[in-house]
């Protein structure tokens, strides 16, 4: 690796992390709009932004457990359960959809204070520990739906999933407004930064008087929390409680804090730039649409594009360390 | 996840002994439950396809277990497994190659991917799993655009026909290469210079590299074997369907962690047990038959399963505590917190 070549440019370029990022975005954007007529149409926009919204939060529910150097491979299976609780409470006990909502979200915090208490009380590593439970949510879903979806949820739920203003759409506001958030508690407030002290050095926060192993809950908490609130977007935007919500959750959810640049080492993650991550993969996955391609190339690009982005951290890092 | 040395001493012989003879009472005792609730249980039917999917589900541990013992892990082999079933399924039925030389060819494509994956790793000094993670879904990619997702179903007779061989009634063949692969590597760690050092290398890669061990390419070479026995539980799942399809391998994360982690196998690197993987799979593989035989179903297997990891875990965890403090109280705190701490 040349560290010395192109040190101004190449310093700028890569000390920020957003760069990439947004250069990448305005490429695809442009060559989008130029190949297809069909991509800045107000209904491709609406498409897009829609799919965006779930992604986002699944995201934010992994660079949590991120941020204090923990995984947290239950996200999808949380999402699947939380959302079959919702559709089971609407559907089959005729909850109101608030307070459909609040149970929905209660479970996913609660599966996430579960993993965070396994983790912290056992010691075991938080991968194993939420592969296990990763397994035990989803066998209570499938157990208690036999696999099979609510389709009979409440017309104004429905309604939410489907609305838009020319070509923003409802389900939008929940992710903006959990983005702002976010961005507040980890820049503003005492647990915010608690949580990213723990991640940035365990001992260090551990010995200025911070709780590590409460804040490790907390991320958890948090990230169930989240991972229920994205269940219950996406059962708003299918229109149905599907069991099958979630599977696919996994690789997404890594890949979007990782492209924005949250170190798995814990403590250095950035909402904006993960949020940046997502619109980048919800555009490569829609010029795929567009383009007509295989889907099995988005599986293949999303590969791609974490190991790119790893080799772009890493290259950073030399860099930061050389300078 | 570089943990220290000292947070994870290799279990004594005696604690090693013990966990296999508390895992085995388990797996007696669940044998007993099944066979007096439902006697199906122990049918010669029963039985061999029990002794198929045990043989699966052994190389798939053995496959995360030789990863785990250079403290790494392979998110990967699911996919890995299911493109060496792939090549095998177009060069058999494609290509028209013999048998032979087409699951050869696909052992070879699953020891490279898993080469690869340990290459990246090595060179790029970037945590396991997150490259595992990022080339199972490349891996899987490539296969599903190369192969739009066709299954090879006109495959040779001989194949189906091996499948279904039974000898002594119910013992599948296929469990005996199973064990065979066991036998292997139990050489492998046991009494080679390579095994060894891949131990060395998970146990403390630092002290190692400095004794002289090359921690790199041990790494490597780890993930290369990884890949190929990945391949080869593919091809198992071959002779047993009679097919080779692109579903094959998306459930295997959890088996895989399942079978090294039950039998004692340590996360952190160093130490494993091939004997506790053997074990950790026939556990799986009898709950597994046990509740579709009471049919219970597939449905609640998933809440078994997760539940028993956590439970096995756990009681691994305070068996480690417990050997901590049998050894000399030495502080291990700093270097645990470090490490995220062993399992």
């Amino acid at each position: 690796m040349s560290q010395n070549r192109n040190l101004t440019f190449g310093q700028r370029f890569l000390a920020n992390e957003w760069s990439a990022l947004a250069v990448a975005i305005v490429i695809g954007l442009v060559t989008l709009a130029t190949l297809s007529s069909a991509f800045l149409t107000e209904f491709n926009l609406y498409v897009m932004l829609r799919s965006f919204c779930v992604v986002l939060i699944v995201a934010f529910a992994q660079m949590l457990t991120l941020a204090v150097g923990q995984m947290n491979l239950s996200v999808g299976a949380l999402g699947g359960l939380v959302a079959i609780a919702v559709g089971g409470m609407m559907e089959k006990w005729g909850f109101p959809v608030p307070v459909a909502i609040l149970c929905g979200l209660a479970i996913g915090a609660g599966g996430g204070l579960i993993n965070g208490l396994l983790t912290v009380r056992t010691g075991i590593n938080g991968f194993i520990i939420t592969l296990a439970t990763a397994s035990a949510f989803t066998g209570i879903n499938l157990g208690i739906t036999e696999s099979i979806p609510f389709y009979n949820l409440p017309a104004s739920f429905v309604a939410f999933g489907t609305g838009r203003i020319s070509a923003l759409p409802y389900l939008l506001l929940p992710p903006v407004l959990i983005a702002i958030a976010l961005a507040f508690f980890l820049a503003r407030t005492v647990p915010g930064r608690q949580l990213l002290a723990v991640g940035g050095n365990p001992q260090a926060a551990e010995l200025s008087g911070i709780p590590r192993d409460g804040v490790i809950v907390m991320a958890h908490t948090l990230s169930g929390l989240l991972a229920g609130a994205a269940a219950i977007l996406a059962v708003a935007q299918l229109g149905s409680a599907q069991p099958s919500i979630g599977v696919d959750w996994l690789l997404m959810s890594f890949a979007a804090p990782i492209i924005g640049g949250a170190a798995l080492a814990g403590g250095h993650i950035s909402v904006a730039a993960t949020a940046l991550a997502v619109v980048l993969i919800v555009i490569i996955q829609n010029g795929m649409v567009l383009a007509k391609v295989d889907p099995y190339w988005v599986q293949f690009l999303l590969g791609a594009l974490i190991l790119a982005a790893v080799g772009l951290n890493r290259l950073r890092a030399v860099r930061a360390g050389g300078a | 996840m570089t943990p220290s040395s000292d947070s994870r001493a290799r279990p004594s012989w005696l604690a090693e002994q013990s966990n296999l003879i508390g895992l085995a009472a388990i797996i007696i005792l669940f044998w007993f439950l099944f066979t007096s609730l439902a006697p199906g249980f122990v049918s010669s039917f029963n039985l061999f396809a029990l002794s198929r999917s045990l043989a699966v589900d052994i190389v798939i541990g053995f496959s995360t277990m030789v990863v785990l013992a250079t403290g790494g892990m392979n998110l990967a082999i699911g996919s890995i497994g299911v493109c060496a079933v792939m090549a095998s399924g177009y060069l058999m039925q494609t290509i028209g190659l013999p048998i032979p030389v087409a699951m050869a060819l696909a052992l070879l494509l699953g020891a490279f991917l898993g080469w690869l994956n340990g290459f990246v790793i090595v060179r790029s000094g970037v945590n396991s799993f997150i490259i595992t993670l990022a080339s199972a879904s490349l891996f899987l990619g490539g296969m599903l655009i190369l192969s739009k997702a066709q299954t090879f179903n006109a495959l040779p007779p001989e194949i189906a026909a091996f499948g279904r061989m039974r000898w002594g009634g119910f013992v599948s063949p296929l469990l005996l290469v199973a064990l065979a692969i066991g036998a292997a590597l139990v050489v492998l760690f046991r009494f080679t210079a390579l095994g060894r050092e891949i131990l060395a290398a998970g146990a403390n890669p630092r002290a190692a590299e400095l004794s002289g061990v090359p921690v790199g390419r041990a790494i490597i070479i780890a993930h290369t074997l990884s890949g190929a026995l990945a391949a080869s539980a593919g091809l198992m799942l071959v002779f047993r369907l009679g097919a080779a399809m692109p579903s094959i391998g998306q459930d295997w994360l959890l088996p895989s962690f399942l079978a090294p982690v039950l039998g004692g196998t340590l996360l952190a690197g160093g130490f494993v047990s091939v004997v506790g993987t053997i074990l950790g799979a026939l556990l799986v593989t009898t709950l597994r038959s046990g509740l579709l035989v009471m049919q219970i179903g597939n449905f609640w297997l998933q809440l078994f399963l997760g539940l028993i990891l956590l439970a096995a875990v756990m009681i691994d965890r305070y068996r480690g505590v417990y050997a901590e403090r049998r050894s000399l109280g030495r502080k291990t705190n700093l270097g645990r917190k470090e490490s995220g701490r062993r399992a």
